[in-house]
């Protein structure tokens, strides 16, 4: 017989066995059969030197489409009956084997979800350089030369005569003197100030800072927008207090205080058996600051607040050196994938 | 600032506990951060008299003491140096438990039996002195508690200050927020002075060279005092405040610091050097020496006290040394100033130096409240240290400072609070605190009060502050929270912020883990990995490891990889989108800039399916591709080019639309040692300014494909130096439209195939929008690729 006769042939011969095959076993038998060493398809394979080689091109195409073809059908038979499985025994404890997706950074997240609160809120948020002047980062938020203020926050200074902002409130003293209220805004970002690194203390660190200005906003309205936000950030059914501070950027000022969340206020490590957990500074905008950015302050009124990201995420996440958030290690990231 | 509870009463007459009492100043932001029992450590702690005192052999530096208890006498082991028979001592029995957690059992030392311990101060928990045992006062009665023999049953209160209120450093100035809080009056000590004929301004002159740095200088002479120490009850109020007791005279002028908010300074009279006090600038260079020995070379930034020749106390800060008061002093001269919180200030920084009376100063104190306090401290020298006080104050005060009238109107006080008090409350708010409101004819009408603010609030300036006088004493829960002003509508996103989330989620999403950097670098190993390029300096770094600011992600993370490997993390995926900063151009401008950086070294995960293998530069241009992929952005490309940083050999700029945007390879071996790396590390880093640029948003649909495609494996043989992307390009050039993909799915080099050569397995699907392809005409092109291979690259095709 042709070689091509014989392969179709043993193509519709095949294709038949393997249609009515019902076991791996067989199967198997068949795969020797056909594509084994000693197998028909190879066979014909073999013979093709002493075809002539104007046609070999043609039978080598066929024999090999016909090889493929039977590889590939058997296999797929072989598959479904591994599937089903009374044969061989099919492993389901073995580990999968997606490849693990990677972590965003802890306090990116964290800043993330913050921000997420504001902006729900209608809060823009907006950024403004690391490297600041001493006028956007003090004097325009009235901090006055050779005030005691100016040692609250100590600061880095870079050659060329400008400082690492020491909060991220400059970005507010910027965005006042560019544009005309109504202004709501938040600010999040790093900030640096001149600490000694310790499990709570380090030389950079993250905060949010907010604010808005408009006609008729009051100390009613910061109250409002900081308790929504917390009570989204920390959960419903905390308690909550302001109590004054002090801020030369803000007057009246005050610190807000929620109910620890792990002891519902009853006292705990967390809260140093207080009861208490300070979570942001907050006051209404100074008239002078406003007035620096040439903002009318009795026509205009605002309110600002700013928050670490550290500390909410080491209270929330209850991790306990603050150093851990730039050593990046990738056992601490993967933690919060 | 730490103060008893009790004298806040005596001072106050509240009778709030001193837990209510801390709370309600907590909420008018006079923070009580502690309160803390005084005699914590008192239980089982009794007055002993020491009846005999003798040596134990071997031993030199402890003693065996016989101490009457009153119900039995004791045999304790002692180690202190000042004790001795006679003296009354507090001695803890067995069961008491002393600060440091020491508790008392029966012990033998040295072979002998102690059963107790006298105490010390620090053991007792009354201060930090454990140099010796705490010495009883006489009159202590044998067998008593020590709580009660000591009256120190007590609670101390810890206040966290702000820095705009100088006013409540002192027990006077919290006792009137109490006063305030409680609608009550503070009641100051009364007392009487009897001064002798002598006058004080015989003995001295003051003058003021600076009167805007000094406005006023005030002294007093005080004759024939003896020197000694204080009484009980006077220690005890300073060991409550957490001062140490000195001396009479010292710890005379610490106290009504303490409880007024003046500080005071005296002088020897006879060591003064000169009749006159001068108040002047110092000179530049001019020398002085404080009173804790040491030199200082001034500059006219401090203001100095002098005797009109040579200096005698840096003012507000610190006392010189010559004019110290010494054991053998019998006449001083007392000052009580008002200093100008900013020079004070300056001249602290200059001196670097800082002290109780400097703190005072600089946050602002009450200008017409010395009379009290020098008049308090006279009384207190001439009871308690037997002097005669001259009559009469020498006070140079040229310009008197009068109490501020401040405008305030009732409705825009409640418009910024959002409240809705009347008038009445808010007038009882200032009368509380001790302002008055000045009649019509000061201005005071229906919309507007004159609120004259006595001069010991000198933080209260503008209305603003008035309306926090009344919100801080009201309290803060009497404002409502609601959002009546809602604000712009629309909230933008900005494009720098959405690309900053799209690549964080493109990146996590690769399994790349997000590290962050602070921003410094140490400027060694940045000149290292960026030899040559401007670094901007911190000009006061507090440690040589952050002197700079970085001017490439790259250092820091190598330190983050060295920290990872130090702790066996050696297979690392990771990014960071951190900025980096450059000093100002020679035009001043300044620059700082967003960047990517993207890392990996060490192995893949091994499964038990797939088999582990390193990490290599594929896998960073694959993770580039898939960037420039996501953002729609022109083809990258990556050419060879000698970077610092990196390997010599694998070492390459990233282009995109001709221009370069980053860089790429593996860093050269001698910088990774120097983080103590051995493994290789590849590094991709790009300015985010010029990704941004690049990215294409528009995200257009393309019509799929209605025709099937048609595809073609083919395999060539070519000199190894040839590059697989100028194979795909040639591919693609001869293949023409019709070519949809071009591929390289196959690299092998090795025993099959000869020395210098490469196997590539190319495949190519082709497809055409207008019609199904025929097999002839996709082997037509597939003709014309094979013969552009054999042209281009010499390719020899491989059978399969």
């Amino acid at each position: 017989m042709p070689l091509l006769e014989q392969i179709i042939q043993l193509e519709k011969e095949a294709l038949e066995r393997i249609g009515n095959s019902d076991s791996l076993d067989l199967l198997n038998a068949i795969q020797v059969e056909y594509l084994g060493r000693k197998g028909k398809v190879t066979a014909v394979l073999k013979q093709l030197k002493d075809v002539p080689p104007e046609k070999r091109q043609q039978i080598g195409a066929a024999a090999n489409k016909l090889r493929v073809k039977l590889e590939s059908l058997l296999k797929e038979k072989q598959t479904s009956f591994a599937d089903l499985g009374p044969k061989t025994i099919f492993d389901p404890t073995l580990p999968g084997t997606a490849s693990r997706a990677g972590a965003p950074h802890i306090i990116n997240q964290v800043m993330g979800e913050i921000c997420q609160i504001f902006y729900g809120m209608g809060f823009e948020i907006a950024h403004g350089p690391h490297v600041e002047t001493d006028y956007f980062n003090f004097a325009a938020l009235n901090f006055p030369p050779d005030h005691p203020a100016r040692d609250m926050q100590d600061t880095f200074f870079v050659e060329g005569g400008r400082l690492l902002r020491t909060h991220t409130t400059p970005v507010q003293s910027r965005i006042l003197a560019e544009r005309k209220p109504p202004i709501k805004i938040i600010t999040p970002g790093l900030c640096f100030r001149y600490e000694t690194i310790t499990t709570r203390s380090h030389v950079a660190f993250h905060q949010v800072d907010g604010f808005m200005v408009d006609e008729g906003v009051t100390m009613a309205d910061l109250k409002g927008a900081l308790v929504a936000f917390c009570r989204e950030y920390f959960g419903e059914g905390l308690k909550y207090k302001f109590r004054p501070s002090y801020f030369p950027f803000t007057e009246p000022s005050a610190e807000l205080d929620i109910s620890c969340f792990l002891c519902n206020g009853k006292g705990c490590q967390l809260c140093k058996y207080s009861g208490w957990l300070e979570i942001l500074g907050c006051g209404m905008i100074d008239p002078s600051v406003l007035e620096h950015a040439g903002i009318d302050s009795e026509k205009y009124t605002g309110y600002a607040f700013g928050t670490g990201v550290e500390r909410p995420a080491m209270l929330k996440h209850k991790i306990t050196d603050i150093r851990m958030f730039f050593n990046n290690d990738i056992r601490f990231l993967r933690q919060f994938t | 600032m730490k103060l008893p509870y009790s004298w806040l009463v005596e001072l106050s007459g509240s009778k709030w506990p001193a837990e209510e009492m801390g709370d309600r100043l907590t909420l008018c932001g006079t923070a009580c951060e502690d309160i803390e029992p005084t005699a914590r450590y008192f239980d089982k702690i009794v007055v002993g008299k020491v009846l005999d005192i003798k040596p134990i052999s071997g031993a030199d530096k402890i003693r065996q003491a016989t101490v009457d208890i009153g119900k039995e006498k004791l045999n304790l082991v002692c180690g202190a140096p000042n004790l001795e028979v006679g003296q009354k001592v507090a001695v803890a029995v067995i069961g008491a438990r002393l600060a440091g957690g020491i508790e008392i059992k029966k012990a033998r030392i040295r072979g002998i039996e102690s059963s107790g311990m006298i105490c010390s101060e620090s053991e007792l928990g009354i201060s930090q002195d454990h140099a010796g045992i705490l010495v009883l006062d006489d009159s202590c009665r044998v067998g008593k508690s020590l709580v009660k023999a000591l009256d120190y049953d007590d609670y101390i209160m810890t206040f966290e200050l702000t820095p705009n209120r100088g006013d409540s450093m002192s027990a006077i100035g919290v006792a009137r927020d109490i006063a305030a809080l409680s609608s009550s009056k503070i009641s100051r000590p009364k007392f009487k002075i009897k001064p002798s004929k002598e006058k004080a301004g015989k003995y001295l002159k003051v003058e003021i060279e600076d009167k805007s740095a000094c406005p006023r200088y005030a002294a007093r002479i005080i004759k024939d005092i003896k020197i000694a120490e204080s009484p009980w009850w006077l220690k005890k109020k300073l060991l409550m405040c957490g001062i140490r007791p000195i001396n009479n005279v010292v710890d005379i002028s610490n106290f009504v610091m303490l409880e007024c908010g003046q500080p005071l300074h005296a002088f020897d009279l006879n060591r003064f050097g000169s009749n006159k006090v001068v108040v002047r600038r110092a000179r530049k260079n001019e020398m002085f020496k404080t009173l804790d020995e040491k030199e200082h070379k001034l500059s006219p930034e401090v203001l100095l006290i002098t005797n009109g020749k040579n200096g005698v106390a840096a003012a507000g800060v610190m006392g010189g040394f010559d004019s110290e008061v010494r054991p053998d002093t019998t006449d001083i001269l007392l000052e009580a100033a008002y200093f100008n919180p900013a020079v004070i200030r300056r001249s602290r920084k200059f001196l670097n130096m800082t002290s109780e009376s400097q703190a005072r100063f600089e946050k602002g104190i009450d200008p017409n409240g010395l009379e009290y306090a020098i008049d308090r401290a006279a009384y207190l020298f001439q009871e308690l240290c037997g002097g005669s006080v001259l009559s009469g104050m020498v006070d140079c005060y040229p310009k008197k400072i009068a109490p501020r009238k401040v405008a305030f109107r009732p409705q825009r006080c409640n418009d910024l609070l959002g409240t809705d008090y009347k008038t009445s409350l808010m007038k009882k708010v200032f009368k509380d605190l001790g302002f008055t409101i000045a009649g019509s004819n000061a201005g005071t009408n229906d919309k507007k009060l004159m609120v004259v603010v006595p001069t010991f609030r000198p933080d209260i300036e503008r209305e603003v502050d008035l309306i926090e006088e009344i919100v801080r004493i009201r309290g803060y829960a009497e404002i409502p929270d609601q959002v009546g002003n809602i604000g712009p509508l629309f909230t933008p996103i900005h494009p720098q912020d959405k690309f900053k989330e799209d690549i964080r989620r493109l990146m996590t999403g690769q399994g790349f883990d997000e590290i962050m950097g602070h921003g410094f670098d140490d400027s060694r190993l940045a000149a290292l990995v960026n030899p040559g390029q401007p670094l901007l300096k911190i000009s006061n770094p507090n440690s040589v490891e952050l002197n700079v600011m970085r001017n490439s992600l790259i250092p820091f993370a190598l330190t983050v990889m060295k920290n990872n490997i130090a702790q066996r993390n050696l297979d690392l995926c990771l990014f960071e989108y951190g900025k980096v900063y450059f000093p100002p151009d020679a035009r001043g401008n300044w620059r700082e800039e967003y960047r990517l950086l993207i890392l990996v070294t060490g192995q893949t995960q091994q499964t038990w399916r797939d088999k582990s293998r390193r990490y290599d530069y594929y896998d960073l241009t694959g993770v580039l591709e898939n960037l420039s992929s996501r953002f729609k952005m022109p083809k990258l490309e990556f050419t060879g080019s000698s970077i610092k940083c990196f390997d010599s050999e694998l070492s390459f700029e990233v282009k995109c639309d001709q221009k370069v945007i980053g860089k790429i390879g593996k860093i050269d071996k001698a910088i990774a040692a120097r983080f103590d790396i051995k493994q290789a590390v590849y590094i991709a880093e790009l300015p985010i300014p010029d990704l941004l640029k690049l990215c294409d948003n528009s995200r257009l649909f393309e019509a799929l494909p209605i025709y099937p495609a048609s595809s073609r494996d083919l395999a060539i043989v070519v000199d190894e130096t040839v590059k697989a992307g100028d194979i795909v390009s040639t591919v693609r050039e001869a293949a023409g439209k019709l070519a949809e993909h071009v591929s390289i799915f196959d690299l092998y080099q090795g025993k099959q195939i000869a020395k210098g050569k490469k196997s590539l397995a190319i495949s190519i699907s082709y497809r055409s929008s207008e019609s199904s392809l025929e097999s002839n005409q996709v082997d037509e092109r597939q003709r014309l690729v094979v013969g552009s291979l054999k042209k281009e690259f010499n390719a020899e095709i491989r059978d399969k």
